[in-house]
């Protein structure tokens, strides 16, 4: 276990993420038509590897406890409804995140009149993070930025500090 | 071996469908997907793939009316398929209930299985779970905290990619099914890219099948690794969780480091092999996997022996192996009912030359046996990555050795059982592509195990099959 310890220590070491703004962000994740390509990586991001929760990034389990709504795939007509219902049930304010080029409207494939195309047809969103999975060192960094993006609710009233975060 | 997997084509009228399925069961076989298509002059037809002892068959059944009649009182595997071609093609089959599968209507009664009782009472579940997970709902039919039935609804992640991919020249057409998922991407490209290959009458050389074989163990590897951790995660093993979770990043970074891609996306093609893996690369990954294989070979054995975890996973869950077979299960969680078959086993076109699928001491069909199940297959996993990498690895490419034909199927084992894709050829393009994974074979054996366990159970017995939506709802 020790082994494993060290191991895990020096992984951390080289991943070397920007801390950011001290504050917290509360997740509500929602797959509306992943792959699940974009999960897998999420889980990584929130695992032992890369551990957001050093961040101030937090899963939570429910849309009314959450600041930031992210959500993975194109958006399924079978899935709209159930998104819409977790965006409306979140507290204000209230960020939307896509996570994946599906998310982001760049998928393409799928039949156009089972799914929309991408977040941005349902809901406004205010954070993109681009790839075919991101991978977790890019969802972490762009998460991270969000907390400090100018002119968006800061949430926990964290006030703007100088952090080092940018879009990777 | 040019050949030796030659696909055989019957066309019989609707008459004549329950009948070839019969002769097919007499014969041994095994009907592993039924589907629905329309032929060139637009009229529907059923297709079964079948896998005859002494080779594949497809048959086809056209149906001028759109009626065919059932056969899942013949093989009750296949329920799911007929309710699909029914709600995305319009055929009725004849001879049972319709309960829609890919249409959600509104009304619970017209999905869900009805279950009556004192005290009987439903909770819903989804499509939106807790946690990461993909979207589905479940619907708990339970008496206190005893699940006496659950009805899943999934295809909430419905994305027609079938037909997305219909009408495209063969490669382009492979992208789109790489998307069905990401955690099974090299099992149904290599599936469908078999498949393409086989109606064209084409043959791999060595390169290309080890190159191929290659890439399924390196899925095979962070899957199961993923799904070990996440059976941890089930019964808040958190030591375990957080290992499993580490080696499955670990193994991520090795695929990375050899395919530049960490869920191997790109890295199946068309008829054609062109994986650069640099020496120095590969050195490295035989390094790296020599570690994670110390490591988790350690970890692993921890778990067998780990009291609390037995506890919780002994007796949970069970599948027998009768109603593992009556329901078509596949890949480890079959194997750990202890149903043999394991499609490695009979792979001509890929670089499994006498391998024997490896099972669990005591395939009790439990949660405990799937565990073991996925220890003991992560050994034979290492030992075929060591094997391949330490071997010639370069470019490959297939010939022409037969000619062309409309129809091919391709079978592989992915990390959650037989996947079988079939493919229509018009010239080039894909006229018809149809996806069966493990996952889909193998969501009604989650049913049938959560049936009389309690509800808090059902999470952990849910991740010992750890199977994917996205592949399934497509
Ligand atoms: S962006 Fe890529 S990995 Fe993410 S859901 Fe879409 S296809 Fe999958």
């Amino acid at each position: 276990m020790f082994l494993l310890l060290r191991h895990l220590a020096r992984q951390r070491r080289e991943i070397a993420l920007p801390r950011g703004p001290r504050g917290s962000l509360h997740l509500r994740h929602v797959d509306a038509g992943s792959c699940n390509g974009c999960e897998h990586e999420l889980q990584a991001t929130a695992g032992p590897f890369h551990d957001m929760q050093r961040f101030g990034l937090f899963i939570t389990a429910s849309p009314r406890h959450a600041d930031v709504l992210l959500i993975t795939g194109p958006v399924t007509t079978r899935m709209r409804h159930a998104l819409e219902v977790a965006y409306a049930s979140m507290p204000e304010p209230r960020l939307v995140a896509a996570l994946g080029d599906c998310a982001l409207g760049c998928g393409l494939l799928g039949d156009p009149r089972e799914h929309l195309n991408g977040v941005g047809d349902v809901l406004p969103v205010d954070i993109r993070i681009p790839g075919c999975p991101p991978d977790p060192e890019t969802i972490a960094r762009h998460l991270v930025a969000a907390m400090e993006r100018p002119g968006h609710a800061r949430p926990r009233g964290v006030p703007a500090t100088g952090g080092d975060a940018a879009p990777g | 071996m040019p050949g030796v997997d030659a696909l055989r084509v019957t066309t019989v009228g609707p008459w004549g469908l329950r009948g070839e399925v019969e002769d097919a069961l007499a014969a041994g076989g095994v009907v592993e997907a039924l589907f629905a298509a329309h032929g060139a002059d637009g009229v529907a037809e059923v297709r079964c793939v079948v896998a005859l002892p002494d080779g594949p068959l497809l048959v086809r059944c056209p149906l001028p009316a759109g009626v065919a009649p059932s056969v899942v009182d013949l093989v009750p595997a296949l329920d799911w398929d007929e309710r699909e071609a029914h709600d995305l093609h319009g055929v009725t089959f004849e001879g049972g209930v319709h309960r829609p599968l890919v249409d959600h209507p509104e009304d619970p009664a017209a999905w869900m299985t009805p279950v009556a009782g004192t005290d009987v009472h439903q909770v819903a579940v989804g499509p939106i779970h807790a946690g990461v997970i993909e979207s589905g709902h479940f619907r708990f039919h339970a008496v206190g905290e005893r699940i006496l039935h659950v009805d899943a609804r999934l295809f909430h992640k419905h994305r027609g990619l079938e037909r997305a991919a219909e009408g495209r020249a063969a490669p382009d057409a492979l992208p789109v099914v790489q998307r069905a998922c990401a955690a099974c991407a090299v099992a149904n490209t290599v599936a469908f890219a078999e498949a393409v290959e086989q109606a064209r009458g084409m043959w791999p050389d060595e390169p290309m099948r080890r190159a191929r074989t290659l890439l399924l163990e390196l899925e095979r590897l962070y899957n199961h690794l993923n799904d070990l951790g996440q059976i941890c995660a089930g019964v808040g093993l958190a030591p375990g969780a957080m290992a499993f979770a580490g080696f499955k990043e670990r193994a991520q970074r090795v695929v990375h480091g050899l395919v530049g891609h960490r869920f191997l996306f790109g890295s199946v093609a068309v008829g054609a092999s062109d994986l650069p893996l640099p020496a120095a690369a590969v050195a490295a990954a035989r390094r790296d996997l020599a570690d994670l294989r110390a490591d988790a070979t350690r970890a692993g054995r921890s778990l067998l022996l780990d009291a609390a975890l037995r506890d919780r996973t002994r007796g949970t869950g069970v599948v027998s192996r009768d109603e593992a077979r009556r329901l078509g299960m596949v890949g480890p969680a079959a194997r750990a009912s202890g149903l043999a078959g394991d499609v490695r086993e009979g792979s001509p076109r890929l670089w499994y030359a006498g391998f024997r699928a490896a099972s669990p001491e005591d395939p009790a069909g439990d949660v405990a046996a799937r565990v073991e199940v996925r220890v003991v297959e992560l050994r034979q996993t290492f030992d075929l990555l060591d094997d391949l990498l330490s071997g010639p690895l370069g470019p490959g490419g297939a010939t022409v050795a037969g000619s062309p034909r409309a129809h091919g199927v391709g079978r592989v084992e992915g990390a959650r059982g037989r996947t079988v894709c079939a493919v229509e050829l018009d010239g080039d393009v894909a006229r018809r592509v149809h996806l069966r994974t493990g996952s889909y074979a193998n969501w009604p054996a989650v049913a049938r195990a959560a049936a009389g366990a309690t509800l808090p159970d059902f999470p952990l017995i849910n991740k010992s099959f750890e199977l994917c939506y996205a592949c399934v709802d497509r």
